[in-house]
């Protein structure tokens, strides 16, 4: 593989990663049966993805549970090393693990943590502080900045198991980030955590990504991490890339159409309302239904011209709603080539 | 200091500070690992009993400096290493580890060391105590306490590198650990743990001479107990040496090909 244009932080092409899967029935037969003749076959995880990141890009790669997304991630951290196709990330070949390659990522796993459990969280940042050979005087001033910006100020010197969750995914953040990584995967970074704290790490995801041009790529199952952070979506699904575009295209790929809202001055039946499109719902001067993409235009001016209209918002459906229409096409799409 | 000391230095201290947090489960550990001082106490009744009080020239005295000194040896030689890699290999703990510019085998082997330096004390009061108790002597040479002290540091690092290559299999199987026991009775029997090597067959003996095990555990013993000479001392250091270059190969292959088929499971 050629190296990708000084342009590209992250260039994936046809990656794949299968599994050998052993089976066995339950109980004591199954166990007697597996022991003789244990039966295994091969699972594809990733088929085939390929994509390219430019520096400095915050991605979202979205999917459901088993799509893909943390194996992808593993590969292209160096954990994994893949079945198939190539990855550059910072120029580097991840499988092979090189240190300075090392010195410019990070993973952080919203379900694993590197910190030392017994011990405060300082102690684990003076480790990482040797290991990635960060100078006294950069380690003090990134300690400094992110004390601050994550509030972990009388925190660092508490054993790490008798912090609370919040404060641990703070901590993990300040370690995984301490050496400056100039490429960041996140996989579920805010995963347990409550709404204030998811906030304060993305908020500290969006400054370190703005002031070290940092390229992030990041997973997570709460849609507000996604739409804070990312311009592009990638969505894999059954291991195979099903999108890879921005949000508002991300929202035209519904077929369910746009929402439109409005605030009415008198009263609307549910049945009149629903002349005007479809999934149509009332509550008092509230009401709100989708109409078809190609008709936003025309229904929303019968809407005005018809009805007593105090507001009126039209609105891309939900991207939870998006995303569970294009879980499916994966599927269908996976099914179709005869992969799965 | 070179930048690989100053990284194990940190890497020392902060599993130095963990180690301190554990004391109480070390001591506990040390007392679990008492199956030399059953054995003396088995061989000093043998002798007590046999004709002239000897068993080939073992007193009952001999004998508790003899198992006493493998006790003393055995708990420096403690090794844990293929538990904690088959746990992080299967649970996929072993993920942070591997995203940092070192290998992880240095953060084992400073936490063994570590452990080792929070036992030292300790263990030095239950040999003072087990001594007067049983009457053992100990040999009162400065030099064959620095052989001593020279085989064990070869004698761990040797154990260290085998468990670790044991562990790593676990990259491989559903549990290495069953591995590391069956090669523990080899090193508990050829080492001298349940008898001197001078009490087993003939055959015995020639071939535990080709391994590392006489050397680690039964030879440092036999010097505490005055019952080894130095010139000895320095074969078996040339044998220990010959065995590390052996295990570092062994090692870094099969950490190679192992990292291969790494699942990074759950993490």
């Amino acid at each position: 593989m050629t190296s990708p244009p000084p342009n590209v932080a992250v260039q994936v092409r046809d990656l794949r990663k299968s599994y050998t899967v052993h089976e066995k029935d339950p109980g004591f037969v199954g166990s007697v049966k597996s022991f003789f003749n244990r039966k295994s076959h091969e699972v594809g995880a990733v088929k085939g993805v390929s994509f390219d990141l430019a520096p400095g890009e915050v991605v979202g790669f979205l999917g459901p549970n088993g799509a893909g997304k943390t194996t992808t991630l593993k590969m292209l951290s160096g954990l994994l090393h893949p079945t198939g196709g190539t990855a550059r990330v910072a120029g580097f070949e991840p499988r092979k693990r090189e240190t300075p390659f090392l010195k410019q990522i990070t993973l952080v796993m919203g379900q694993k943590q590197q910190l030392i459990w017994d011990l405060p969280a300082l102690d684990s940042f003076l480790v990482n502080q040797a290991i990635y050979e960060i100078p006294e005087a950069q380690y003090r001033a990134t300690m400094r900045e992110f004390t601050e910006v994550l509030g972990l100020e009388g925190i660092l010197k508490k054993q790490v198991r008798k912090l609370s969750l919040g404060e641990r995914m703070k901590c993990e953040l300040a370690a995984a980030l301490l050496h400056r990584p100039r490429v960041l995967f996140l996989d579920e970074p805010t995963i347990g955590l409550d709404v204030n704290m998811q906030e304060s790490v993305r908020a500290f995801v969006r400054d370190y990504n703005q002031r070290f041009e940092a390229t992030v790529i990041l997973t997570s199952h709460y849609m507000a991490d996604v739409t804070a952070l990312a311009r592009r979506i990638l969505v894999i699904d059954a291991g195979v890339l099903v999108f890879d575009g921005d949000l508002a295209s991300l929202a035209e790929q519904s077929s369910g159409g746009k929402t439109v809202r409005l605030q009415l001055r008198q009263p609307i039946s549910l049945a009149e309302l629903s002349r005007y499109g479809f999934d149509a719902k009332v509550d008092g001067l509230s009401a709100e239904l989708s109409v078809p993409r190609s008709e936003v235009s025309a229904r929303a001016a019968r809407l005005l011209a018809d009805l007593d209209v105090a507001d009126l918002t039209v609105e891309d459906p939900p991207i939870e709603a998006v995303m569970a229409e294009l879980f499916g096409a994966g599927k269908e799409k996976a099914v179709a080539e005869g992969v799965g | 200091m070179t930048p690989f000391l100053r990284k194990f230095r940190v890497l020392f201290s902060t599993q130095f500070a963990l180690m301190t947090e554990y004391r109480a489960e070390i001591v506990i550990w040390m007392l679990s690992g008492t199956l030399s001082l059953v054995m003396m106490l088995v061989w000093m009744g043998q002798a007590a009993a046999a004709p002239g009080g000897q068993i080939r020239g073992f007193s009952a005295s001999d004998f508790a400096s003899y198992f006493l000194a493998t006790w003393f040896v055995g708990q420096l030689l403690v090794v844990w290493v293929a538990w904690e890699l088959d746990f992080e290999v299967r649970q996929g703990t072993l993920s942070p580890k591997l995203l940092r510019p070192m290998d992880p085998m240095w953060g084992h082997y400073s936490g063994h060391v570590a452990e080792k330096i929070v036992r030292f004390p300790i263990m030095l009061v239950l040999v003072g105590l087990f001594a007067w108790l049983a009457e053992a002597r100990f040999s009162l040479d400065w030099r064959v306490y620095a052989a001593v002290l020279g085989l064990v540091i070869l004698g761990f690092t040797v154990r260290f590198l085998w468990e670790y290559s044991l562990g790593l299999l676990a990259f491989w199987t559903e549990s290495s650990t069953s591995f590391q026991e069956v090669v523990w009775l080899v090193y508990a029997a050829l080492g001298g743990l349940f008898a001197p090597l001078a009490f087993y067959p003939q055959w015995v003996q020639d071939i535990a001479v080709w391994t590392p095990f006489p050397y680690m555990l039964g030879l440092p013993a036999s010097l505490i107990a005055g019952k080894a000479t130095l010139e000895q001392a320095g074969q078996g250091m040339l044998v220990l040496l010959g065995w590390l270059a052996v295990f570092v190969l062994v090692r870094v292959w099969v950490w190679r090909v192992g990292l291969r088929k790494y699942g990074a499971v759950g993490a």
